[in-house]
């Protein structure tokens, strides 16, 4: 370092870092040294070295943190999930008020109820009751809502016509606000014009009837009677 | 060659006896001066603008209040893309094809298709620059320039970075070494992160947000995948290539060649947490930082490794070459940390309004990319102009005016936009105080503003001043 502020001109260069006059020759050599080095890797000259097996656990923890934070931070990978409050918030019964929305119960309803009842709603003659025109879905909400959360099993007549059928107990493993994006659909598709239910009626149906077997048609309808057209 | 370091002279010396090319070299001298040439002018006015920058923002009236074209706003906006798309990209499009040549052991034939690919390049540059300085410029950080910018330079990208491709792509050698990896990376990475920017923002600009999670993707990717992969090729080759050792854990340096690329493309949105962009957009940013460590941590290895054996250190502290490289080594580093760090929300959350996320990214824009540059420069440019460096003071006055510059910058942007984060956050502080805080850093700004200058004037005056006395008598000094 001292004699670094000598002007450069002053000592000529004796010779030139090696290989300044032949750089091909030279960087050939770092080429082949390292791609040397790459092939014949397991082979520790002297010693063993940590480092790699190190290296491997960390790199692999990096890997299952990095999982976790992604599931644990994504909303969902919902493309409407902004802020990472906004799902507590609902699940909390928080600020975001509930909106009976049909585009979801439609959505909801092809995947968990049309397998029988039919996208059309139609049912099928002689083993699925229809839901189109049908005074059960109409009327007292909590008959539709005790029907979806608990299910149905029994002889059940359904706009003139028997079916003697078997209704799990679809609503069991919904969120309230899904039974009534699904109820709300049901009772407003098709030409069926009721009104909408909210997620709160769902959730006093829920709470009251607890955790029970499936209805019987006649039970159900003792507590809540078909209305008049 | 150890003894002949110890010296302490600026490195590079031209081989023994006259200077005589070899033709790998020849073949890429033009097109290399060419570039590089116009990177240091571009480095000039870059940092004279963002000496102007740094007294706007000391002061609360503009340095110079008659002139529209020298308020703050243009001003910072020109001197940010003069220092990546002027010096960053002339200076790379230099070493890069250098690297590539000289690895690859071919003789770079058809260079003017490269140089005219340089001269467009400066050409559309300074065309937009005008057009910001007038004022019409797109409101989209290093998208600045008018669009029909775009497709000139990306078809002057092409010519001047994608030609040397080819050549290496018929190279006659068979194995390849970490530095050719980065640069064939950066060189396909650049044109198509360029191009769908400019598509997606500019010309048929997305709707909503996604235009913001498409502009933050382009600049974490110029950034990276330009600078950084360039960059981080030079740092391979030059510690390797003066030590004359081969890099330590090298049989790691695939592992981080794939994961910097893998990572490096989707930390942009770490940048836009906490704005109204859904949630996993905003999280798988902030896991491509953190993952960036990989490759961060693989390299550190890499370089620090390979410097801390056999007194590596000492020799790249007596080397100028080394002594560039191996501070831009260690930048990298804590670049990669800090990015890291910050990325989460907590951090993120304290720091999203201050002067910390300029810190970071000049750390790897100056303080890793240009300072490896120099380095690289310092070893280049002897052996292509067949002359020595005219003044070691020269080379004293850049490294310590670049060196303590930046450092003073960094410690203003960092220190600062912490101090501020924590008063911001803080609710009892006064956001009267909070700017006067601030303000206190300014006068630092300034000071290191300044000092990257002289730097940088050093460093072209030594430089033209060699590449002047060569071309000159160039053809009289080989007289043999």
């Amino acid at each position: 370092m001292n004699d670094r502020n000598r002007h450069p001109d002053h000592n000529r260069p004796r010779r030139g870092p090696s290989g300044a006059g032949s750089e091909g020759p030279s960087d050939g050599r770092l080429v082949e040294a390292h791609s040397q080095l790459s092939r014949d890797k397991d082979e520790p000259a002297e010693g063993f070295s940590l480092t790699p097996i190190f290296i491997v656990f960390l790199f692999c923890a990096f890997g299952f943190w990095a999982g976790l934070y992604l599931t644990r931070n994504s909303g969902g990978f919902s493309a409407g999930a902004f802020d990472l409050d906004a799902p507590k918030a609902v699940v909390a019964g928080g600020p975001v008020a509930f909106e009976p929305d049909i585009a979801k119960g439609e959505q909801l309803f092809l995947a968990n109820c049309a397998a029988c009842h039919q996208p059309t709603g139609l049912g099928l003659p002689g083993a699925f009751p229809p839901l189109a025109k049908s005074a059960w879905v109409a009327g007292a909400e909590e008959r539709l809502i005790k029907a979806i959360l608990a299910g149905l099993a029994g002889e059940i007549e359904v706009n003139g016509a028997k079916y003697n059928g078997n209704m799990p107990n679809i609503g069991a493993n919904l969120k309230d606000a899904q039974v009534a994006h699904i109820a709300t659909y049901v009772r407003q598709a098709w030409g069926n014009a009721a009104e909408p239910v909210m997620d709160a009626k769902v959730a006093e149906v829920r709470k009251a009837i607890g955790n029970r077997a499936q209805y019987n048609p006649a039970e159900l309808l003792k507590e809540h009677p078909l209305e008049s057209k | 060659m150890t003894q002949d370091n110890r010296s302490g002279r600026p490195q590079g010396r031209p081989p023994e006896g006259e200077a005589r090319l070899s033709r790998v070299e020849a073949s890429l001298r033009g097109p290399f001066l060419l570039f590089f040439v116009s990177a240091v002018v571009w480095l000039l006015a870059a940092s004279l603008l963002a000496v102007v920058a740094s007294l706007g923002l000391g002061s609360l009236l503009a340095p110079f209040p008659d002139c529209a074209w020298l308020t703050y706003g243009r001003v910072v906006a020109v001197e940010r893309n003069l220092f990546v798309y002027g010096w960053g990209f002339n200076a790379f499009f230099a070493v890069n094809l250098w690297l590539l040549s000289q690895l690859g052991r071919f003789e770079f034939r058809n260079g003017w298709l490269a140089a005219l690919g340089g001269v467009v390049w400066n050409l559309g540059l300074a065309y937009g620059v005008v057009r910001i300085f007038a004022g019409e410029l797109n409101g989209f950080a290093l998208l600045e320039m008018p669009r029909e910018v775009g497709p000139v330079l990306a078809v002057a990208f092409l010519l001047a970075a994608f030609w040397p491709l080819v050549a290496f792509a018929r190279r006659p050698t068979g194995h390849t070494f970490a530095s050719q990896w980065f640069v064939v990376g950066a060189s396909f990475a650049f044109p198509l992160v360029y191009l769908l920017a400019q598509l997606m923002v500019l010309w048929v600009p997305a709707s909503g947000v996604v235009q913001a999670v498409a502009h933050s993707w382009f600049v974490s990717n110029v950034l990276l995948l330009w600078l950084g992969a360039s960059a981080l090729a030079a740092t391979y080759y030059f510690l390797a290539k003066v030590l004359e050792r081969t890099i330590a854990a090298y049989y790691l340096a695939p592992v981080a060649f794939w994961t910097f690329f893998l990572f490096a493309g989707w930390t942009g949105p770490a940048a836009l947490v906490g704005s109204p962009v859904p949630v996993w957009v905003q999280s798988a940013g902030v896991v491509a930082a953190a993952m960036l460590l990989v490759p961060v941590i693989i390299t550190a290895l890499n370089f620090h490794g390979t410097l801390s054996t056999q007194g590596g250190w000492a020799r790249a502290w007596n080397d100028t070459t080394l002594r560039f490289v191996s501070f831009g080594a260690v930048a990298f580093t804590l670049f990669g940390l800090l990015q890291g760090l910050v990325a989460f929300r907590g951090p993120s959350a304290l720091l999203r309004f201050t002067s910390f996320g300029g810190g970071i990214e000049h750390l790897l824009t100056y303080a890793f990319a240009t300072m490896v540059l120099f380095g690289a420069a310092y070893f280049i440019l002897p052996r292509l102009t067949g002359s020595l460096w005219p003044s070691a003071k020269l080379v004293h006055a850049h490294f310590w005016g670049s060196a303590l510059g930046i450092l003073g910058c960094l410690t203003a942007w960092l220190f600062g936009g912490w101090q501020v984060g924590r008063q911001l956050a803080a609710d009892a502080t006064p956001y009267a105080a909070v700017l006067r805080a601030e303000s206190s850093w300014f006068s630092l700004l300034t000071v290191s503003s300044v000092l990257l200058l002289v730097g940088h004037a050093a460093f072209a005056l030594n430089a033209f001043g060699m590449i002047l006395k060569s071309s000159a008598p160039t053809d009289a000094g080989r007289h043999d």
